[in-house]
């Protein structure tokens, strides 16, 4: 046996029937050939470092499998990424991994776990992203006419 | 009457003698420290974040100091995480 472990790359606006979609496609593959699925994440959502084919937001997926050797299991899924499920799925990529490598890992919070950016922020970092954005801060830090006090003047004589 | 003969050294020449003396060894971390040579994955973006410059250049070992084995280990993790858009090939030009 030998295992792997996928790391996919889906649209932002992912459905919930597409994820349950793309794991029974998962499912039936590694069945098929006799492996066995041991594990699928859903990350969450995560701002990318750079645009794929103009998303700038995407969705993670973290499978791992065994599979046996010397089946075409692995080209079969990499296949149906690449043609079937190509409205759904951006990325793909598959590594080997030893079975006494623990399982536990690391990885970056995605947006829905990160709380929301204070208001306060007014770094160069949130300016730039404001930017993006299209919001204008500048507009928010305008005071009304009604909040000013009017200020007496007070000739000296 | 003989005339005595101050050496005069640069100011500079000192300062730089001082930079070569001050100069710490490095060792990598990831030999010496079994924690931190767990979060080297290519999942791990945020740590590899840690090891890429301003422009996501891949930092030199010199400076980092990181062995050739893991600087090795290390470069492979970042290319791979960059294949899945978790860390930047470049800087985005705004």
């Amino acid at each position: 046996m030998v295992r792997y472990e996928g790391l996919l790359l889906a649209y932002p606006q992912i459905a919930q029937t597409d994820i349950e979609n793309l794991e029974a496609a998962i499912n039936k593959i590694i069945h098929e050939k006799e492996g066995s699925v041991l594990s699928f994440e859903r990350w969450g959502k995560y701002r990318l470092a750079y645009p794929v084919s103009k998303n700038e937001y995407g969705v993670y997926f973290l499978v791992r499998f065994d599979i046996p050797e010397k089946t075409s299991a692995l080209t079969d899924l990499k296949m149906l990424f690449e043609t079937k499920l190509n409205t759904i799925i951006l990325r793909n990529l598959f590594t080997r991994l030893s079975f006494d490598q623990p399982l536990a890992y690391q990885r970056p919070k995605s947006l829905e776990e990160t709380p929301a950016r204070e208001s306060e922020g007014f770094s160069r970092e949130d300016r730039r992203r404001d930017r993006d954005r299209g919001v204008d801060r500048e507009r928010d830090f305008d005071v009304e006419e009604k909040d000013v006090m009017p200020v007496e003047e007070h000739i000296v004589a | 009457m003989t005339k005595k003969i101050k050496l005069k050294i640069s100011s500079r020449l000192v300062k730089k003698k001082m930079r070569r003396t001050t100069n710490v060894q490095k060792t990598c971390r990831f030999c010496t420290d079994a924690e931190y040579k767990q979060g080297l994955d290519y999942k791990n973006a945020t740590f590899l974040r840690s090891f890429l410059t301003e422009r996501g250049k891949i930092l030199h070992s010199r400076i980092s100091g990181n062995c050739a084995k893991h600087q090795r280990c290390l470069a492979h993790s970042i290319k791979k995480a960059r294949m899945v858009a978790l860390v930047p090939f470049a800087a985005q030009y705004n």
